[in-house]
């Protein structure tokens, strides 16, 4: 996918993230491929972010996963402030005040505060340098492209989008936002994650040889849901029920599964080339989702990776990836073994506070990618990071679209595709979408 | 010592002065000014020039000739500039410029000739700069994808940055459709036909009409004997073809035409059942038509009566099919069979008119030298000898024996048949009866040649079949037109209606037919 010309700031705006792109890491292993052992370059992480002049972000989005990524940023480093919030209910922007104010001691004033849904813009217009987009994923390609418009850094929550309309809007944003030297991180925070980038340096310096194949899991509980009130509009009722509207979320296999498929593209330095699966809507109590996913996703070279994801309560729970190499396999996240199983490398945690070995990282990977991205902003050395993301997400659509129609789906078609999901009118009214999980196939008629 | 070093420094002094008088040189003949004291000769040059946006910067930089029609420095500039030099000032002593066609020099086939792809991203680094629009974002993504073919280049889509071209646009081309003439009368039915007579059709809610030729069956020797010149083996061998009555128009589908169904049935948005069976139902009567194109489909040749062109089978298919629906009447592509039999008028010979195809025919040394004689081919004929590179309107030429226009060139036409090289061999010996070409297949029959064609190829059986991806290549939407063909300008289509019920066929002849 990545044939365009890499400018010279994607080779060095590489600092705030260390080797994560995985645009850049192809060449540089097959480069010198005669070489018994390759050098796989990833920057030393920072414990906190530099000191600078005040940084004013504004927060976008101020549900729990927004509130949570205020306080990450707040945390992430000196002279870091929330000067702004927009969010389209009043009573999301009330509690994340009062959250933000119990646990950081930070007021945002009245004046700064913004409801609806051009709330966005607002924030944007108050003066802020950098703006943190948590809203549901269905809004970001929309909000990424006015912050870049007016010149803003960005924080963004995965998934960047849910159908591939979104998607090329996202990638666009990204390469106008590298044009014009901004910094933009987005939410997949394991390519922050200290272990999984040392075992990602591993493995790409080829201590368990070639990648043959790979796994990926998000096998988890239901996650929540909201039951329809009558003081709701339809609209007001789905924001609040989002997790569970496709057109909202992207389903879960795009909102949450894109983790470990984002990681499974980020060890292997490449996108699936196509998918065949299927999924079903089993326990699921509002929305019109699916709850579990099969998917069969097919790189180059025929390479299988299989990717699972489920979300229902009393079973089997597993969120990990597992990738198979020639000369071993390794879990992505700290360890690689070789091919009878013996360890051939296992990271190590700092240790903890009673001086036992630890098991934990001391900066949380959620507070990291923040780190990460002011220090990318105080050093003036600019990364954007979306563009990976949105072919992440991509690469998830695509599974999705494979389960909800029975059929085979490409990347090349689901990269010229103008699907677009989500109504065209936008008001605290009646939403006109579709409101039925989709079934793949033919039904049985009797008589045929 | 002294005597050598001091001719050691003169040496210097003169390699300095010339290397300086030839980068003064270089300088001075790489003005606008220089370039444009020749290339006054077609006077738009310069006049488009200063229209266009190269010109209009924002920031007043005025983009000069050779930085468009020179590479970058270091990337064969010099080289390019000796080779352009040179043939420009061979040109100026030799040529008369009033030969040159200038309009079809500035057309992108020639312009791409001498406008460097390099030079475009020297200044144009950053091909996503802010305000880039949804259109420009995908086009632009996919410029940069693997997918790219070798020939897009940035002039495909932006072929007036250097010099304005009047009513060209590459974007979402909603105003391609005028209102129409309001002062002709509006038809409120379809022509009703009662027997086996030429009838002029009239489009219900429209101005338009058209003519439609009684085409008498009959039988008839498809394809070309090996000793016809330029004959293709693809053309044989000769079949005994028996062909029904139908009618034919007596002219190619004509933008007025195509337009009155564009208008009538446009669909502003694409659909895409990418996610399964979500929305059910939705009519299937209704036809939905062509989505706007993007570009100039045209190519600002004028629309009325010339053939519409850039139109995909898949548009040319659900054209007739509304035809039908407005007419009552069936109307549909013909099958080659038809095309031939049609074409041929009852002839026999290499074309419909007399003559021999050698000696129209303008390739070749002997052609260039000896002056043939082609009044006889120009009556009849748009091809590449008259055509001036562009379709031409039906009035150009004298009709075939059936009363049908432009059956060899202007436009090639599609026919519904699949293509196969091999199709005429892989037909049952004896008589055949209506063919309709194999069951399968990827590409379409076009028959007829065109404009671009050399008087070999518009032979009544010369064969040739469409290259949809080719076709497709510079379209940068996503997903690519199913209504409209990006580079394909050649190609257009005549419709023929069936003989029936619904046209006058009584019960008697259905009768019969029925033994």
């Amino acid at each position: 996918m990545k044939n365009y010309r890499i400018s010279r700031r994607n080779f060095l705006g590489t600092s705030a993230a260390a080797g994560l792109g995985s645009l850049t890491f192809p060449a540089f292993v097959t480069g010198c491929s005669s070489e018994p052992r390759k050098k796989v370059e990833v920057v030393a992480f920072l414990d906190q972010a530099p000191d600078g002049q005040e940084l004013k972000a504004g927060l976008i989005g101020c549900g729990g996963r927004g509130t949570g990524a205020a306080i990450d940023f707040l945390n992430a480093g000196p002279n870091l402030k929330i000067v702004a919030l927009g969010d389209v209910l009043l009573d999301r922007i009330t509690s994340c005040r009062e959250e933000l104010k119990k646990q950081k001691g930070a007021e945002v004033p009245d004046e700064k505060c913004f409801v609806g849904f051009d709330a966005f813009q607002k924030v944007l217009d108050s003066g802020v340098d950098m703006v943190i987009l948590a809203t549901p994923p269905f809004f970001r390609p929309e909000h990424f492209a006015a912050a870049v418009e007016a010149h803003k850094h960005v924080f963004m929550e995965k998934p960047v989008c849910v159908d591939p309309v979104g998607a090329r809007s996202v990638i666009a944003s990204a390469r106008k936002a590298q044009g014009l030297e901004l910094s933009v991180v987005t939410g997949t925070q394991r390519r922050h994650q200290r272990d999984y980038v040392a075992t990602y340096k591993n493995i790409a310096e080829g201590m368990m040889g070639e990648i043959v194949s790979a796994n990926c899991y998000w096998n988890g509980g239901k996650l929540w849901h909201r039951d329809p009130n009558p003081d709701w509009t339809e609209m007001e009722y789905m924001i609040r029920d989002w997790v569970n509207w496709c057109w909202l979320s992207g389903d879960h296999i795009v909102e949450q599964h894109v983790h470990n498929l984002d990681v499974i593209n980020w060890f292997t330095g490449k996108y699936p080339v196509k998918a065949v699966g299927f999924g079903s809507r089993l326990r699921r109590v509002t929305g019109d989702q699916y709850d579990n996913f099969s998917i069969d996703y097919v790189f180059d070279n025929n390479m299988h990776v299989h990717s699972m994801c489920r979300q229902i309560n009393g079973c089997v729970n597993d969120v990990s990836e597992r990738v198979q190499g020639t000369k071993g396999y390794s879990n992505c996240i700290n360890t690689i073994w070789d091919l009878t199983g013996k360890e051939l490398w296992k990271y190590e945690y700092p240790a903890a506070d009673d001086g036992q070995p630890g098991t934990d990282l001391k900066i949380s990977p959620y507070v990291q990618e923040h780190i990460d991205l002011v220090n990318s902003i105080r050093t003036g050395k600019p990364f954007v990071e979306a563009e990976n993301t949105a072919m992440s997400t991509l690469v998830a659509i695509m599974g999705r679209v494979s389960a909800y129609t029975g059929k085979e789906v490409t990347l090349d078609e689901i990269m010229n595709s103008d699907l677009k999901l989500g109504p065209k009118v936008f008001a605290l009214g009646p939403v006109d979408v579709p409101k039925e999980a989709p079934l793949p196939g033919e039904a049985y008629v009797p008589g045929t | 010592m002294k005597k050598i070093r001091a001719w050691f420094l003169a040496g210097v002094v003169v390699g300095i002065i010339i290397i300086a008088s030839g980068s003064v040189a270089v300088r001075r003949t790489s003005t606008n000014e220089y370039c444009a004291s020749c290339h006054e000769i077609h006077p738009q040059a310069t006049v488009s020039w200063k229209k266009s946006v190269h010109y209009n910067t924002k920031s007043g930089n005025h983009t000069g000739c050779v930085e468009c029609h020179l590479p970058p420095y270091g990337k064969g500039y010099m080289a390019a500039k000796i080779k352009t030099g040179a043939r420009d000032v061979w040109s100026k002593w030799t040529k008369d410029p009033a030969s040159f066609d200038w309009e079809e020099r500035s057309r992108l086939e020639h312009a791409q000739k001498y406008v460097y792809e390099s030079s475009c991203i020297a200044c144009h680094e950053n091909l996503f700069p802010q305000g880039l629009s949804k259109e420009g974002e995908d086009a632009h993504i996919y410029y940069t994808s693997k997918n790219k073919p070798e020939d897009l280049r940035c002039i495909n889509c932006h072929l007036d940055a250097g010099h304005y071209i009047e009513g060209y646009v590459h974007a979402g081309n909603t105003a391609f459709v005028k209102p129409m003439q309001a002062n002709l009368p509006v038809y409120t039915a379809p022509m009703v036909v009662r027997q086996f007579e030429s009838f002029t059709e009239q489009i219900p809610g429209s101005t338009i009409s058209f003519g439609m030729m009684k085409i008498p069956g009959g039988k008839f020797r498809m394809g070309s004997p090996g000793d016809e010149p330029f004959h293709s083996t693809e053309e044989g061998p000769v079949l005994e073809v028996q062909v029904d009555s139908f009618f034919m128009a007596e002219v190619e589908v004509t933008w007025d035409e195509y337009l009155a169904f564009y208008a009538q049935t446009a669909a502003e948005g694409r659909t895409t059942d990418s996610e399964g069976l979500r929305a059910t139902g939705g009519s299937t009567d209704a036809i939905t038509g062509a989505t706007p194109p993007y570009g100039q489909p045209d190519q600002g040749w004028g629309k009325g009566k010339r053939p519409a062109i850039s139109i995909s089978y898949h548009a040319a298919e659900t054209y007739c099919k509304w035809l039908s629906l407005v007419t009552g009447k069936h109307y549909r592509l013909p099958t080659e069979a038809e095309w031939e039999y049609a074409c041929r008028g009852r002839t026999t010979t290499p074309y419909f008119f007399p003559g021999d195809p050698k000696r129209f025919e303008k390739t070749g040394i002997r052609a260039r030298i000896s002056s043939n004689d082609t009044a006889v081919i120009n009556t009849y004929a748009v091809y590449a000898g008259n055509s001036r590179s562009k379709t031409q309107e039906p009035d150009f030429v004298a009709p075939n024996p059936f009363g049908l226009k432009n059956m060899s060139g202007n436009v090639a036409e599609f026919c519904s048949d699949w293509y196969q090289p091999d199709a005429y061999s892989k037909y049952p010996a004896g008589q055949l009866v209506n063919p309709k070409g194999p069951t399968l297949g990827t590409e379409r029959v076009i028959r007829g040649g065109s404009y671009k064609d050399e008087a070999g190829r518009i032979r009544s059986a010369a064969r040739d079949y469409t290259r949809t991806e080719a076709w497709l290549r510079t379209d940068p939407q996503m997903p690519k037109s199913i209504w409209w063909y990006s580079d394909c300008f050649y190609v257009g289509f005549r419709v023929v209606c069936e003989y029936d019920e619904l046209t006058g066929k009584n019960r008697q002849e259905l009768a019969k037919e029925g033994n």
